[in-house]
């Protein structure tokens, strides 16, 4: 009879045991909480960063929390995506359970900020004793971070674009290593196209590529990036319109068109197709397989050579020119820290953005990743930069480029990605493609209007 | 109504309560505030700002709206009869009368369980141009391989394929609609000279049918919502041939800023527009479908 278990038993038992889990849960996870709160404040830092530069991110965390006495800074990594995609700060801001900082391409800030996803700096600088205009940061990037005259975040990083080439693989196809060599001034895109090709092997079965030379539109090789070339515009701000279908930049899409014409652009696609998905790691790209030759990309590309091809024979080159003695063009981007509206501990976070985008901040992910700081002061400390990265610093960002920071970055960019996907793929030839890119972008940009 | 009748109405709501409040709170109210943003230009954030119809006639001359609509319909033009002709060929194999049959069941339903997320990442390397396991035995019975989610032909289809691991769900629903159809049919067919092919034909398949609708209103209104492959293997691309309806709108809700007026208001067309055509569907059905014996 004793070993019955009638269902009051069971019920009290039941409640017994999860009364006692309760119990036990609530001493185990929430009495620590409480003091860590009383202790220090804690601020949750979102970003969609991998490999190196996430690991570079957690340093300055750890370092701003040794040294900070009253806030504790949590990292956490999101999925990464596009970066335009910001599905999960908005819904996490309109939930009420958004982060108190968060990782943002400096070029959609002041799309974010127009739609109010943003809390204005102004006066949580003025408070900490900052400069609210940025002026210690480069120009370009406190433009950027800039929405109708106040500051919605602080930039932390720039890089600039430059051409690489795997100085093995271009010896063994035959091509002329002196027309690659930096001292020599730029190279002409055709010049780079025939070194290219050189280079170019087919697998064994033949309908793929095994190694190419240069692929138009993979790494930083982007629409941006021929445009500036060509010496294209991309926003007249006296017309309030975007500019993608200028005479330079169609011309400058008719030489990525033709290029994929002549190799098979389903060839070309299949090659760096799984390079490509967002977040691929770097072992998955052929330039540290030692299979692409040539490459469009950013500085930080030194750091990933060091840990992921460390033996390669490679040099760093400025963006080849549309024409003998033409000048060198390039772009820089980067990426900023902001605080998202109705972030909990606003004060808090503002004392980790002033260090992360501080000079300690930076100079740690400048030594991790090879970036180049945006603060003015550290780009002038020689001890940060290795040669190659010299090279970046002193003769490609004094004359940089960048994209123009619209309140429909996002969408511009998209527009013209989708457009350059259709070139590069010959599936619309690039005037009509560039047409309907700007078309969709106004469609956006027009209430907007005017905007200085 | 007694006394006790009304005091059982209230009780019986009582009870079912937590899923009237929530389906108000999760259903109703979000569909309302859908509604209801449609007409306003907002970006997620502040004071809507009411535009009236301005969203809906802006769809008009939206060229990437158009050809997310017309990638939708070929997906789902696409998906539903060949997920239907899937399901039942998996359904037929599931129904062998073996021994071992709970087995196989289980091996031909798992694909089913995995998270479509997961799926997308083995279709990528089932599919890869180069090292793909798909394109190498084309290649060996002498195909010239497609780059399937590189090429905008072919990355519909190959999303299309991605769709048929779930096949084992509505499977399951077939195998029960074959467990349901009279062993005397089949024998009186049998005693009439009828061939397993003319049994399937004049027996199985008119007694499937009810099962058969409710797979292609199933199919078409999940069809019309396809995101997920999309957004984890090609993004919208090559060239927007797998911009997808609900992909543009999610972009339009979360990456572009001040869209999500627009996006509510592709909701709402989305909306009626599978209504009407899972109406149609249902409408034409009293001439094929078959719900009962006589």
């Amino acid at each position: 009879m004793s070993s019955r278990i009638n269902r009051r038993t069971l019920v009290k038992g039941t409640a017994g045991a999860a009364g006692a889990a309760a119990l036990a849960t609530s001493s185990v996870y929430h009495v620590p909480n409480v003091i860590a709160r009383q202790e220090k404040t804690p601020v949750v830092f979102w970003t969609g960063f991998t490999a190196q530069a996430l690991e570079s991110l957690q340093r300055i965390t750890d370092e701003f929390n040794a040294q900070s006495e009253d806030v504790e800074v949590t990292l956490e990594q999101i999925p990464p995506g596009e970066v335009t995609d910001s599905a999960r700060l908005i819904t996490a801001v309109r939930g009420g359970t958004g982060p108190d900082v968060y990782m943002l391409d400096r070029f959609i800030v002041a799309e974010r900020a127009a739609t109010g996803l943003l809390t204005d700096l102004t006066s949580l600088l003025e408070d900490n004793g900052a400069d609210p205009s940025l002026s210690d940061h480069i120009g370009f990037a406190a433009a950027e971070a800039t929405y109708e005259g106040a500051p919605y975040a602080l930039p932390f990083d720039t890089d600039v674009r430059a051409l690489y080439y795997n100085r093995t693989l271009l010896s063994e196809a035959g091509a002329d290593l002196e027309a690659f060599d930096a001292a020599n001034g730029p190279m002409t895109w055709d010049a780079l196209k025939e070194a290219a090709n050189m280079a170019n092997i087919d697998n064994e079965s033949g309908d793929n590529f095994a190694q190419m030379g240069y692929v138009p539109y993979f790494n930083q090789a982007w629409h941006y990036t021929y445009g500036f070339s060509w010496g294209a515009d991309f926003f007249n701000e006296e017309g309030c319109e975007v500019t993608p279908n200028s005479p330079e930049m169609i011309e400058a899409m008719q030489w990525v068109y033709d290029y994929c014409a002549e190799l098979d652009p389903s060839k070309v696609q299949a090659f760096i197709q799984a390079a490509r998905v967002p977040g691929a790691p770097p072992q998955e790209s052929p330039w540290t397989q030692n299979r692409l030759a040539t490459m469009v990309t950013g500085d930080w590309q030194i750091a990933q050579n060091r840990e992921y091809a460390p033996d390669m024979d490679y040099g760093i080159t400025y963006l080849p020119v549309p024409e003998d003695g033409m000048e060198s063009a390039t772009w820089a981007g980067g990426w900023s820290l902001v605080i998202p509206e109705g972030a909990q501990q606003p004060e808090a976070a503002t004392q980790f953005l002033m260090f992360a985008c501080g000079e300690p901040g930076q100079r740690i992910y400048t030594e991790d990743t090879a970036h180049i700081p945006t603060l003015l002061a550290l780009q002038e400390d020689a001890s940060l930069f290795e040669e190659r990265h010299t090279f970046f610093v002193n003769e490609l960002l004094p004359t940089t480029n960048n994209r123009p920071p619209l309140p429909v970055g996002a969408r511009y960019w998209d527009d013209m990605t989708a457009a350059f996907e259709r070139i590069w793929l010959n599936e619309e030839e690039p005037e009509p493609a560039l047409n309907n890119a700007k078309d969709a972008t106004m469609t956006l940009l027009t209430p907007f209007c005017p905007i200085g | 109504m007694t006394r006790t009748e009304r005091k059982n109405l209230w009780l019986g709501l009582l009870f079912i309560s937590p899923w009237i409040i929530g389906f108000l709170a999760f259903l109703v109210y979000p569909i309302w505030y859908t509604v209801e943003l449609s007409f306003t230009r907002y970006g997620g954030f502040g004071v809507p700002e009411w535009i009236g119809l301005d969203n809906y006639t802006r769809m008009l001359d939206d060229r990437l709206f158009w050809i997310s609509v017309w990638n939708t319909v070929y997906y789902t033009g696409l998906a539903v009869p060949i997920g239907v002709v899937v399901a039942m060929v998996l359904a037929l194999a599931m129904n062998q009368p073996l021994p071992e049959i709970p087995i196989y069941r289980a091996i031909l339903f798992l694909p089913s369980v995995l998270p479509l997320f997961a799926v997308s990442f083995i279709f990528l390397t089932l599919l890869d141009p180069n090292d793909g396991i798909v394109n190498e035995l084309l290649r060996r019975i002498g195909f010239s391989p497609p780059n399937w989610f590189g090429d905008p032909d072919y990355a519909k289809i190959g999303i299309v394929a991605i769709a048929q691991f779930g096949a084992g769900q509505i499977a399951l629903v077939f195998l029960a609609g074959l467990k349901g159809i009279p062993q005397h049919l089949y024998e009186a067919a049998m005693l009439d000279g009828a061939g397993p092919i003319r049994r399937f034909f004049s027996v199985t398949l008119p007694l499937l049918t009810p099962i058969i609708l409710y797979d292609i209103i199933l199919g078409i209104s999940l069809g019309m919502q396809v995101f997920t492959q999309s957004y984890i293997i090609t993004q919208g691309g090559p060239a927007q041939s797998t911009t997808f309806y609900v992909y543009y709108l999610y972009d339009n809700a979360f990456t572009y800023g001040g869209q999500m007026g627009y996006a509510s208001a592709m909701a709402v067309v989305l909306f009626l527009f599978t209504f009407i055509i899972a109406g149609l569907v249902f409408v034409t059905s009293k001439r094929w479908v078959h719900y009962d014996l006589s």
